[in-house]
């Protein structure tokens, strides 16, 4: 046995506390490497935010002139069919029967206004109109989508609904994938881009508020005048007043 | 453990004085198995009862009947007769002045507990474990400060004669400490078996364990309080662990010690004695479960300890707060700036 002074330290305490001391500094490492992994990622952030701002700018300003040549034509521009639908519930949860009941699970709308992004396909179009009565939805805007992440945005983790704070909670799940920020999220999410489904299911269903001053006449479809049903681009409009 | 630890064996007559030694008799290593000594401790205890029960007739010794109804009185059973008191009052029944009690004791209650063979030889085994850990024996009450060895083993004990003798030889060799402790504890009992010939309380002092039966400390121990003794080959468990409590103080004398081993058998062979006994095998070869989790072999490969996970933040909302969009969208605070240009420009 080493003596240390006049005190004499029994071998295996001074292993026991070689080894607290070691994890001691395998903890502090990790510490540091999450640090440096997270000033990495702030300088791609940047870099990713910028361009995909460009890209929005870019695709409204061709979509724009396309639209205004037209018109000076005399011809039609036909807009690209919105890949992206946004639905919010407006219904309650009694009374709704079976089958509504069971697309509305499946679309993850299981309060009143919670809100879901959804793929425009022939599919869930056939699923949506099953639960018209029920939700109201549409084609939301960049701005729209934006907002819902950054102010409503909760991530699943271990099937738990956890704020999203930081970066480096979407670059743990879905930096595989090559999406390591909100901005990168938000893009699939407006582009419907190929791990769109990866994106949208990592985010948690938006909890929504009841709209400032109101809606119009939730009985009725919007096309009557209520408001459920397909609403196109006036959906922008609503959420932000839900927002 | 390479070689099996080895007890000495001292001589009676002289203290200190060291005869010989002994290798460990198996039966000492024994499992000190409480759960069995307590079963068979609780069951045997209760075959030296002697039947109580109050008379078949009390009670009863009326030709009381009931009134039946319609005589404002209860329905109870009544003393017949008249002329006296006792006429007319209620018999019989529990509740009666005079009457029987609620269920009579009866002697054929199942006073004597049978305990299988095996049970008992384990919990007799057990016992003679425990008295070999000096820690147990403490624990029990016994004095042994300054007894040389646990367990005792002397050479010569049997011949001794007379009781004072058996004293000095007990005293030398650190025993004379438990004996004034049973010797100061005579007091007289409390409640009615005062009346019942169990007049004085003793604790329980040194266990004297013999092999030959006409040895001459048989008479020499009778007198002297709190001592026992009992043959090597009739260990009684209620002698071993008095009141269920495992630990007993024994003092061996060198014959019974050696013949341990040929009544209780070993670890690779049987008993002779005990025809076909096995001692119980531990469960456990490293009883010390402190010592193995504390050792190199399993603390090296132990995960780091789990803290608990820290709380996430509460959701901030980037709009409101510059550092949260900060974190977000480190993008947000440039594009700001050149928006505010842009507008400062065109004004």
């Amino acid at each position: 046995m080493v003596k240390k002074g006049p005190k004499q330290v029994p071998e295996s305490v001074r292993k026991l506390q070689a080894r607290i001391e070691q994890a001691k500094q395998a903890k502090a490492k990790a510490s540091q490497d999450l640090e440096a992994q997270k000033s990495a990622l702030a300088a791609e952030a940047q870099a990713k935010a910028e361009k995909y701002l460009a890209e929005y700018i870019h695709k409204e300003t061709t979509s724009n002139q396309n639209r205004a040549q037209a018109k000076k034509n005399d011809q039609f521009w036909v807009e690209e069919e919105p890949k992206v639908i946004l639905v919010v519930r407006i219904k309650g949860i009694n009374k709704i029967a079976p089958k509504p009941r069971k697309v509305l699970k499946l679309f993850r709308l299981l309060q009143l206004h919670n809100a879901v992004l959804v793929r425009n396909n022939k599919a869930t179009r056939n699923m949506l109109r099953l639960i018209e009565p029920f939700v109201t939805f549409g084609y939301p805007s960049v701005q729209t989508i934006s907002k819902l992440v950054y102010k409503r945005g909760f991530i699943k983790v271990n099937n738990q609904r956890i704020p999203l704070n930081d970066n480096v909670q979407i670059s743990a799940v879905l930096g595989s994938k090559g999406i390591h920020c909100v901005e990168d999220l938000i893009h699939q999410l407006v582009t419907c881009g190929t791990c769109f489904k990866e994106c949208n299911n990592l985010l948690w269903t938006f909890k929504l508020s009841s709209p400032i001053h109101g809606f119009n006449h939730k009985r009725t479809s919007f096309i009557q005048g209520g408001d459920w049903g397909d609403r196109e681009k006036k959906i922008n409009t609503l959420v932000n007043r839900m927002i | 453990m390479a070689a099996r630890p080895v007890i000495t064996v001292f001589d009676a007559k002289t203290k200190g004085e060291v005869k010989e030694t002994v290798p460990l008799p198996a039966v000492l290593t024994a499992p000190i198995r409480l759960d069995i000594v307590r079963f068979v401790h609780d069951n045997l205890a209760k075959n030296k009862r002697q039947p109580y029960a109050v008379s078949e007739w009390t009670g009863h010794q009326h030709s009381a009947e009931s009134w039946g109804t319609g005589r404002a009185v209860a329905r109870i059973p009544r003393i017949s007769g008249s002329g006296t008191g006792r006429a007319a009052q209620g018999a019989f029944g529990n509740m009666c002045r005079s009457g029987r009690m609620f269920a009579p004791t009866k002697i054929w209650r199942r006073w004597h507990r049978k305990v299988n063979l095996k049970q008992k030889r384990h919990a007799v085994a057990a016992a003679v474990a425990a008295s070999a850990v000096p820690a147990l024996v403490m624990a029990r009450g016994h004095q042994i400060d300054s007894v040389p060895e646990i367990p005792l083993v002397l050479d010569g004990i049997e011949k001794v004669e007379r009781t004072k003798d058996l004293l000095k030889v007990l005293a030398s060799y650190g025993a004379g400490d438990d004996l004034a402790r049973a010797a100061k504890s005579v007091t007289l009992r409390a409640g009615r078996g005062k009346s019942r010939n169990r007049r004085f309380t003793v604790r329980r002092g040194p266990l004297l364990v013999y092999d030959d039966d006409k040895a001459s400390v048989l008479k020499a121990f009778r007198n002297i309080p709190g001592v026992d003794a009992v043959s090597v080959h009739k260990l009684s468990i209620l002698k071993l662990a008095p009141g269920g409590t495992l630990g007993r103080f024994i003092v061996w004398s060198a014959a019974a010690f050696k013949a341990l081993d040929h009544i209780f058998g070993t670890y690779t062979q049987t008993g002779t004695e005990k025809g076909g006994y096995q001692l119980l095998r531990p469960v456990m070869a490293h009883a010390d479960v402190t010592a193995i989790v504390k050792s190199e072999a399993v603390q090296n490969v132990l995960r780091p300890i789990k803290e608990t996970p820290e709380a996430h933040d509460r959701k901030a909302n980037p709009y409101k707060n510059k550092k949260a969009m900060d974190r977000l969208n480190p993008f947000h605070k440039l594009k700001k700036r050149i928006e505010m240009i842009k507008a400062k420009r065109s004004v």
